[in-house]
């Protein structure tokens, strides 16, 4: 009995500091009235949120009767940050609604672009294919300790630069017909330069010339998940960079893929 | 003089809380969940309103222990919202990258096909 006295006492002592404090109260309950105006007749928030428009106007309507009655500033702090809440979840709610479904449009837009894209690069394929012969392609398979690896030659780049040619289509139509033949193997696309140049130059280049690459079979349709992108710049060379045909032969991107489980051997 | 009125008034109410306030078990399970379905998504408490919704589920407990069952009862059901607003925050956040990326990828096959004609 005496504990309790006793905490009633210190309630007493909570709220008569309450009742000092009831201009704060008078504020935030105009702030949770100014939010729930702001959503109450929004039909987006409404149509994504009903139930917290609701809460939010229910909790309200308490903090307006305890503030306006005999209620303490604690009690209409308390119903006007529940009410303040509610409107700032509905208002969320109802962006991420907006958000999904503007992107489930856009998925179907880069659908349609990626298919366009695959006919155009087999399209523009079927006409090379009388010019441009196999050395052109270089395409290597090798089944090293590392696994399957595909190099892409220098030769498939613009030079100096990260961009591929049109010459690359039939490697990276090819790349994306074994990913797809083959669903749960994974990728690491390596990039490799010369010993030419800045060291921290090559690395960047490589880098990119590796993104460039990942980039081009995520755009046809490869989930970048099963990508992985390294730049090794002048490290790891197959030829010595004495002549300008090893250079060249350094200058490349390798593709290096999992096992048929996905398990990829470490990385260099 | 309605000040000192309405200061009893909430005196009595204060007490006639101190009687009948019950321990708030349900809607501290409740925030509990709240808090873990947050994270479960994938919220973290980098996340201002979930790092506030943890505090005040640990006062709450705190104010049960001390069998002050209103002020439990309130700090939970600020927590219960805290931690769901850090849920729906986070997912607008993760469905504005998803956006960027639609995007970012959608500019560059238009980049792509343009060079193929």
């Amino acid at each position: 009995m005496n504990s309790l006295q006793g905490m009633c006492g210190a309630l007493l002592v909570a709220a008569l500091s309450g009742c000092a404090t009831s201009q704060d109260a008078a504020q935030q309950l105009q702030n949770a009235q100014a939010s729930f105006e702001g959503i109450r007749d929004n039909t987006e928030v409404l149509r994504s949120a009903p139930k917290d428009v609701i809460r939010s106007g229910e909790t309200l309507v308490r903090a307006e009767r305890f503030s306006s009655y005999l209620g303490s500033s604690e009690d209409v702090m308390h119903y006007a940050y529940l009410s303040q809440r509610y409107s700032d979840i509905a208002k969320q709610k109802s962006l991420l609604t907006a958000n999904n479904e503007r992107a489930a449009k856009l998925e179907l837009e880069r659908q349609r672009l990626q298919l366009t894209l695959r006919e155009a690069k087999l399209l523009t394929l079927q006409e090379q294919n009388g010019l441009l012969g196999e050395q052109m392609v270089n395409l290597v398979t090798t089944d090293t300790e590392r696994g399957l690896v595909i190099t892409i030659g220098d030769v498939l780049f613009d030079a100096g630069h990260a961009d591929l040619k049109a010459s690359a289509n039939r490697t990276v139509l090819k790349l994306v017909q074994f990913l797809q033949l083959h669903p749960l193997r994974v990728v690491r696309i390596e990039g490799y330069t010369d010993s030419s140049g800045d060291t921290q130059q090559n690395i960047e280049l490589s880098q990119a010339r590796a993104q460039t690459v990942a980039d081009a079979l995520v755009d046809l349709g490869i989930d970048s998940k099963r990508i992985s992108v390294q730049g090794l710049g002048e490290s790891f060379p197959v030829a010595e960079n004495a002549s300008a045909k090893g250079r060249a032969q350094n200058r490349r991107v390798e593709v290096v893929f999992s096992d048929e489980q996905g398990r990829m051997g470490a990385a260099r | 003089m309605i000040n000192k009125l309405s200061c009893s008034a909430v005196l009595l109410l204060a007490m006639a809380g101190c009687a009948s306030d019950p321990q708030p078990t349900e809607q501290l399970q409740l925030t509990a969940q709240s808090i873990a379905q947050a994270k479960a998504v994938g919220a973290t408490t980098d996340i201002e309103s979930l790092k506030q919704a943890e505090a005040k589920l640990q006062r709450a407990d705190q104010a049960v222990a001390q069998q002050q069952f209103k002020e439990a009862r309130m700090l939970a059901e600020q927590a219960e919202l805290d931690a769901r607003e850090a849920e729906a925050d986070y997912l607008v956040g993760q469905s504005e990258v998803r956006l960027q990326e639609l995007n970012k990828q959608i500019n560059r096959l238009r980049t792509q096909l343009r060079a193929q004609q």
